[in-house]
């Protein structure tokens, strides 16, 4: 009886979370960006359900790339890695022991950032391409410069990302390591349910602020969009897919955004996801609130050089070292 | 190995955009030479767009080919027949009524704003912030629905013909009055843009500093309209045409030469424009909006200047049994190229299709000519 209960609740969370993230991308452009901006925005549906069954069904190319086979895999991939961090914060998955831990979870989410790297350097879009002749327009100075892609930037930035970009989400983690003692999920609600949600904690509420800038990070939206932003890399590593391998991408990022949020009601209110626990409604909250805040910033908010953005990480970064410390005392 | 050899600098990478790039409204290529993500040295090349209006000319009608100047630009379409009108008017010595000259000035400005507004919104759109982007476009609709109220159009909606503006044109009071609103309606929501706009720190952070030509820079770069004003040269033709005689306006001029005086110093000038529109309106003469009175002749190559919303517009040709013969036109994105160029150096990557975007580029124009180079 107890294998077909957790059965049901691994599968069906999965299932559920699956659903609600595919209407995350929708959600955050009908109702935040389009209501913002005045206008009408797409059907909630459109950009997250309508959008990926339309490429389905699309013909696809053969990416510029010197592995075309593994570039067209790496969406996928990272779709799969999410579903396994989400598996992990399941309670039912909670025998697994170290891997369902803080470390994994930081394992599986630096595999993730190192996806887009991979990404970049396996592509290289007919956008940047220049003469196959030596290029002599108005007199070049530079005829022997070596040529870079667009990915490639997208990849070296993603490389930046991982060495510094993503630390506030990491040190927001050890935030409720810190308080509960403990790297295991477990330990980490079982200390929440006894002593309440780490949330409202000033060690919380300061951990759950640099989280929240982390997960912005970490799906390059706007202002921390330094992978893929109009003005130079346009879609950066994203930009050979085509057909399914881009519906791919948009279903993984609708279901990192679901998951990223997961992970905060989990480590920061206690509640784990679990779909026959009446208490997943507020992890279902937690995850639409997540990109409704998002959108909103993002709305507001003009792309991020290096400029704004190193000041942006340390700034948050040193918040969230201030909350591990907090958590401590 | 020669001088040239032995002075080239080595650079890391280049990186090429476009023709065809999200961030460019229009096509064009850009090589960017880049270290560690900042450019050390730029090269635009424009030709792709050449249509051949000079050659398309030779030989038509003038009234014709005076119609066909409207189609070199989306975006100032009027100052373009304008200004070939011009070209005529001042070779025949076309008198042009006083309401027509009131009514071509009105439409001139309005395009100011027009052109102002989608550059600011194209500014915004290339910094990322679509918001303010959107609601740009949204102040710009206003503008674009006078326009289409008095020129027919939303974009071809050029008011001059030899001797005057198309009866078309003509404005009664209903027009007046949804103009006068008009203008109430878009000074309002700019003043509202522009405090929201300079009070957005993040906004502010990006453009500040960026881009910087400096006036010497700028004069030796020949630059020309808001991109030499925002450097703090006050240079504007429309102090020297006579069209402009009765209106007092202000010569608006910033001195950083960056983003942020382009960007701010076209939302000031947006307000000047509604100045001009207001006193036009108020003053509009009674009287013919047309000169048929005038008799056409050979003339030699004649020239005229204006300042279009971008900078000095130049047209000249010469009129050979009514015919047009060695028609030139230079559009003013011509002579800002240089500074796109220039101020993209020492920055980064990501701010260089901004340091383009604030000179305000509009290179299907400028394609008027092109060169071909053996290699």
């Amino acid at each position: 009886m107890d294998l077909i209960y957790s059965l049901i609740a691994v599968i069906g969370t999965l299932v559920v979370s699956f659903i609600v993230s595919l209407f995350l991308p929708g959600i955050e452009r009908k109702f935040i960006h389009a209501r913002i901006q005045q206008r009408v925005g797409p059907p909630i549906t459109s950009p997250g359900i309508m959008a990926p069954i339309k490429f389905f069904f699309k013909q696809t190319i053969t990416p510029e790339s010197p592995m075309p086979r593994l570039y067209n895999a790496l969406p996928l991939i990272s779709l799969i890695i999410i579903v396994i961090l989400l598996l992990f914060l399941i309670p039912e998955m909670y025998f697994l022991g170290a891997l369902a831990s803080i470390i994994a979870i930081v394992g599986l989410l630096k595999v993730e950032e190192i996806m887009y790297m991979f990404m970049g350097s396996l592509s290289k879009s007919v956008l940047s391409v220049r003469m196959p002749f030596p290029d002599l327009a108005k007199g070049a100075a530079h005829p022997e410069t070596p040529r870079s892609f667009f990915e490639e930037l997208s990849s070296l930035r993603a490389f930046r990302l991982i060495a510094f970009g993503s630390f506030p989400l990491y040190i927001a983690l050890f935030v409720s390591v810190a308080m509960a003692g403990s790297i295991y999920l477990s330990d980490i609600i079982a200390y929440q349910q006894t002593h309440g949600p780490i949330l409202f904690t000033v060690a919380g509420a300061m951990g759950a602020i640099v989280f929240f800038i982390g997960y912005m990070i970490l799906l390059n939206e706007y202002p921390f969009s330094i992978l893929k932003g109009k003005p130079d890399v346009v879609e950066g590593p994203y930009l050979e897919y085509a057909a399914k391998y881009r519906a791919y991408v948009y279903m993984t990022r609708g279901f990192l955004m679901f998951t990223l949020a997961t992970l905060f009601a989990t480590l920061f209110l206690g509640i784990a996801p679990n779909i026959l626990n009446p208490s997943f409604i507020i992890t279902l909250i937690v995850a639409l609130i997540f990109p409704m805040l998002m959108a909103v910033m993002s709305a507001f908010s003009p792309i991020f050089t290096y400029k704004q953005f190193y000041p942006t990480v340390a700034g948050v970064s040193i918040i969230g070292v201030l909350a591990i410390v907090a958590a401590f005392l | 190995m020669d001088d040239k050899e032995e002075n080239r600098t080595v650079i890391e990478a280049e990186v090429p955009m476009g023709t065809v790039h999200p961030g460019a409204l229009e096509p064009y290529r850009l090589r960017l030479f880049v270290e560690d993500e900042i450019v050390r040295d730029a090269e635009m090349t424009v030709g792709v767009n050449h249509r051949g209006v000079e050659r398309i000319m030779e030989g038509l009608p003038v009234e014709k080919a005076n119609s066909l100047t409207e189609k070199i630009c989306g975006i100032c379409s009027n100052i373009h027949i304008w200004n070939s009108c011009r070209v005529a008017e001042i070779a025949l010595g076309i008198e042009i009524p006083e309401r027509a000259i009131y009514i071509r000035i009105i439409m001139g400005e309005l395009e100011r704003l027009h052109s102002h507004l989608l550059y600011l919104a194209h500014g915004c759109e290339v910094l990322g912030h679509e918001t303010f982007s959107m609601r740009l476009f949204y102040i710009r609709e206003t503008v674009m629905d006078l326009l289409g109220m008095i020129g027919g159009n939303r974009v071809q909606y050029g008011s001059a013909v030899l001797g005057g503006v198309r009866p078309r044109c003509e404005l009664d009071q209903t027009r007046i009055q949804k103009l006068t609103e008009g203008m109430d309606l878009i000074e309002e929501k700019l003043t509202a843009f522009a405090d929201r706009f300079v009070s957005d720190p993040m906004v502010m952070s990006r453009i500040t500093g960026v881009g910087v030509t400096s006036a010497e820079d700028a004069l030796r770069l020949a630059c020309s309209g808001p991109t030499l004003r925002a450097t703090g040269v006050k240079s504007d033709l429309r102090t020297e045409m006579f069209e402009y005689d009765p209106f007092e306006f202000d010569v608006i001029t910033h001195e950083d030469g960056d983003v942020k005086s382009q960007l701010l110093m076209r939302v000031f000038e947006n307000f000047e424009a509604i100045k001009i529109i207001r006193q036009a309106i108020r003053d509009l003469p009674e009287g013919p909006i047309t000169n048929r009175s005038w008799e056409m002749k050979d003339v030699p190559i004649t020239k005229s200047y204006v300042e279009a919303p971008r900078g000095t517009l130049y047209h000249s040709y010469a009129l050979e049994d009514g015919r047009v013969r060695n028609c030139v036109i230079r559009t003013p994105s011509m002579a800002n190229i240089g500074a796109m160029q220039y101020s993209a150096i020492g920055h980064h990557i990501t701010d260089a299709q901004l340091c383009i975007v604030q000179c305000d580029p509009c290179f299907t124009c400028t394609d008027r000519a092109i060169q071909i180079i053996k290699i």
